[in-house]
């Protein structure tokens, strides 16, 4: 039996080892974007907590030093607010006020307030210091009561009087800060404590003195400021802000009593912080502003960060080569394997053709002989023999090919549809032209109309592989069944025979390549035809195994695909 | 040396005798007791207490609602009206002691003189800032002689305080009058020895607070005013 091989040169393109190449490729490729992905993360997730550790640790000094000037600045606040309690409580004061004696309020005051209150000198009422700068009583009303013929309680402008005034007294302590340019650092502190009548217990007049603002000069980068009437006073150092700035401040002011926010100062950034000096006051609101200066973090985040870059960079490269390396390891063996492959199914491929041309030409010779006249019929035998030889020769070939070419995974199948019938009639055809010694009787049952999913040359193959095995395992004048059904989206197809069946023990064997089980000699074959009827039926995404083989039946099944409308 | 005993006693005795005899006639032809005279009693309805009454009768002053009064409360009667020239009236006193003015509350006539012992052993600085007497005393001590002293020569109410301890305080109501009483915590008064005529009796209750009646006095009679 002679089928058609494709060329060796058609058969093996150089496609493995570009495939093999691409595995090498995908390898490293995927393993740098691995490495790259990984280096990525760790430099970004390690630049992240660095940048967020220190600003903790700078808001943490901010806050230090932020608290260090509030609780400096409480202790003297709580200072000046019992000093000014204890004042508005001196009988003198209230004397004056309870008595109907205004007349002497001041007069009084001036001895109470003696030690209190600062010379005009402003050097006396340095900062930190508890002197007052002016002091001044508010009326029932609120009103600034005015002192006659009294320099003590400080000159003032009616300006200034007029900002000292409350809408009304309460009970409660009222902290401002006014503008007064005539003082240093241009602000004052005030505050006004109502002076409760022990006779009504209600507030009957206000005690309001003015301080000087502490201005703390802390030692690291922060500086501190007032924002008084729509002004900032720088105190410590007391020089003016940008104008932006202070416009950045009043859009701020107007919409939270606390917060902070990043500001360039003279082109270098700060994070700036407020909070309302005089919560609840009845005063206007007024606010404590503090700026550091946040450049030597930024400096110190750059270099940081570049340091953690270069580091990434380096690791990302060293990982570059080792991920080359790993990857030539590990495509090695697969790469070594496909080269065997190869040069197992081209050594197949052309050891095939090598031999098949020998035979051709040992056939040749043959038949050349067996058409000499002179010849015996005994010799006429023999040499007819010989050329039956070289076909089975000639047909190992051809099934060894196959099966390399299966191996190699070179085989592609066209798969189109197929009429089984016309199949099985062929293949039956070919059968039948076997001469036999006994009788043979064919049965078929093979709808006419089934079509099965594909390549004809190589279903065929599969068909004559079983038919040829049903014939020559069976008895004499024995029976060949074959039969096909569809069953959903497969054809089923059984080819049964009678004769002896395959021993039990050698069935899970059959299938196996040069396995012929316990079969006589005197049966011509090589144990190919089972092994490569099932690796073509599986190539056609179908199967083939033995249904039955007991008593006087053997049969196989074929499970191929359906043929589906589109592939007509 | 001379033992001579002599016994004067018996002539001493009528020389005593003699001199009381003359004491009671003078008085019985004193100018006062040389008119007749009558009595104004009667009670004072007092507003209820601000805290339990203090055993000792020490008034204390509290304030309540800007209105000075003694407590327990008690009332200030007296007479206006014309009266005889009277002897200057005695100087009275008004001593700290314990941290406070005692008595808490003194009527006086105008131009009593008021002295201001210090009983603690500590500073006291008595002042006044109320119209009708203005004074300030300065710092002294119990040893201050002469005791510290001021004449209230204008009619009206004087709130004393001290500069050193703010919780002390005292009233001292001036009255242009010599008959003027006391009364007691339930409201009774009795004031005798009142020349007959026609008067305003005022019952001054607080800082506030005076009330005041017509009365007439009869010789010999005890006329009842009751301020409801």
């Amino acid at each position: 039996m002679t089928r058609p091989i494709a060329s060796p040169a058609t058969l093996i393109p150089n496609v493995p080892g570009q495939r093999v190449r691409g595995f090498r490729t995908r390898i490293l490729v995927a393993m740098m974007l691995l490495v790259f992905g990984v280096t990525v993360f760790a430099v970004v997730t390690a630049d992240r907590k660095l940048v967020a550790t220190m600003q903790r640790d700078l808001e943490r000094t901010f806050a230090t030093e932020l608290a260090a000037v509030q609780n400096a600045e409480a202790i003297r606040h709580a200072a000046l607010v019992e000093r000014c309690r204890a004042l508005v409580r001196r009988p003198r004061i209230h004397a004056a006020l309870e008595d109907n004696a205004i007349d002497l309020l001041y007069l009084s005051a001036e001895d109470e307030l003696r030690d209190l209150r600062a010379s005009d000198d402003e050097s006396a009422a340095a900062p930190g210091t508890l002197r007052a700068r002016f002091y001044r009583f508010l009326d029932r009303t609120g009103q600034v009561i005015r002192p006659v013929g009294n320099e003590t309680a400080g000159t003032l402008s009616r300006k200034l009087e007029a900002e000292l005034a409350l809408p009304g007294l309460s009970e409660a302590q009222q902290v401002g800060l006014v503008p007064t340019p005539d003082f240093a650092s241009g602000v004052t502190e005030i505050i006004s404590t109502p002076i409760i009548s022990t006779e009504t217990g209600e507030p009957i007049a206000a005690l309001v003195l003015g301080f000087r603002p502490l201005a703390i000069v802390p030692e690291g980068q922060m500086r501190t400021g007032l924002w008084v009437d729509g002004r900032l006073h720088m105190l410590a150092p007391a020089e003016p802000l940008d104008a932006a700035v202070t416009a950045e401040l009043r859009d701020h002011l107007g919409k939270v009593d606390n917060g902070s926010f990043e500001v360039p100062v003279h082109g270098i950034p700060h994070l700036l912080f407020f909070h309302r000096s005089n919560p609840h006051s009845a005063y206007a609101p007024a606010y404590e502003v503090s700026l550091f200066s946040v450049a030597p973090f930024a400096a110190r985040r750059s270099q940081l960060r570049f340091q953690i870059v270069s580091v990434g960079s380096l690791l990302l490269i060293g990982a570059f080569l080792v991920s080359r390396v790993v990857s030539a390891r590990l495509s090695a063996p697969v790469e070594q394997l496909a080269a065997e492959s190869e040069r197992s199914a081209r050594f197949s491929a052309d050891a095939s053709h090598q031999l098949k041309t020998p035979v051709t030409v040992l056939r040749a010779g043959l038949e050349e002989l067996l058409a000499r006249e002179n010849l015996t019929t005994d010799e006429c035998d023999a040499i007819a023999a010989l050329i039956h030889q070289t076909f089975r020769l000639s047909s190992l070939i051809d099934d060894l090919l196959l099966l390399s070419r299966m191996d190699s995974g070179r085989l592609q199948l066209k798969l189109a549809s197929v009429d089984l019938a016309h199949l099985i009639a062929g293949a039956l055809d070919d059968l039948s032209a076997i001469p036999e010694e006994t009788t043979l009787e064919i049965l078929t049952d093979v709808p006419p109309t089934l079509a099965i999913r594909g390549e004809p040359r190589y279903t065929a193959i599969i068909l004559q592989n079983l038919l040829e095995n049903a014939r020559k395992y069976n008895r004499p004048n024995g029976r060949i069944r074959v039969a096909a059904r569809r069953s959903g989206e497969l054809v089923l197809l059984t080819i049964g025979n009678t004769g002896a069946p395959i021993a039990p023990q050698a069935q899970p064997r059959i299938f196996e390549r040069f396995h012929r089980g316990a079969m006589g000699e005197n049966i011509p074959g090589y144990g190919l035809g089972l092994n490569l009827a099932r690796e073509l039926a599986r190539l056609h995404e179908g199967d083939l195994r033995l249904v039955t083989s007991a008593g006087d039946w053997t049969e196989f099944e074929v499970r191929l695909r359906a043929a589906k409308p589109a592939d007509s | 040396m001379n033992l001579h005993r002599v016994d004067a006693g018996p002539r001493l005795r009528s020389i005593t005798c003699l001199l009381a005899a003359a004491a009671v006639m003078a008085l019985l032809v004193s100018p006062s007791a040389a008119f007749a005279s009558g009595s104004l009693e009667g009670t004072v309805a007092l507003p209820p207490g601000h805290s339990a009454p203090v055993p000792n009768q020490r008034y204390e002053i509290v304030s309540k609602a800007g209105v000075l009064a003694p407590n327990p409360p008690v009332a200030v009667i007296y007479l206006e009206g014309d009266f005889p020239a009277s002897p200057p009236p005695a100087t009275r006193q008004i001593a700290q002691k314990n941290l406070q003015f005692s008595p808490s509350l003194l009527a006086i006539e105008v131009g009593t003189r008021v002295e201001f012992p210090n009983l603690d052993a500590t500073y006291h600085n008595i002042f006044s800032f109320s119209p009708t007497k203005r004074f300030d005393l300065g710092r002294y001590r119990s040893d201050e002689k002469p005791v510290p002293a001021v004449v209230f020569d204008k009619a009206g109410l004087v709130t004393l305080r001290c500069d050193i301890h703010e919780h002390m305080r005292a009233l001292i109501l001036v009255v242009p009058t010599p008959f003027f009483v006391l009364t007691g915590t339930d409201g009774r008064y009795r004031l005798d020895g009142i020349p007959p005529g026609r008067y305003v009796a005022k019952a001054w209750i607080d800082s506030r607070s005076t009330r005041s009646l017509p009365v007439e006095i009869h010789d010999g009679v005890a006329t009842r005013a009751d301020f409801p």
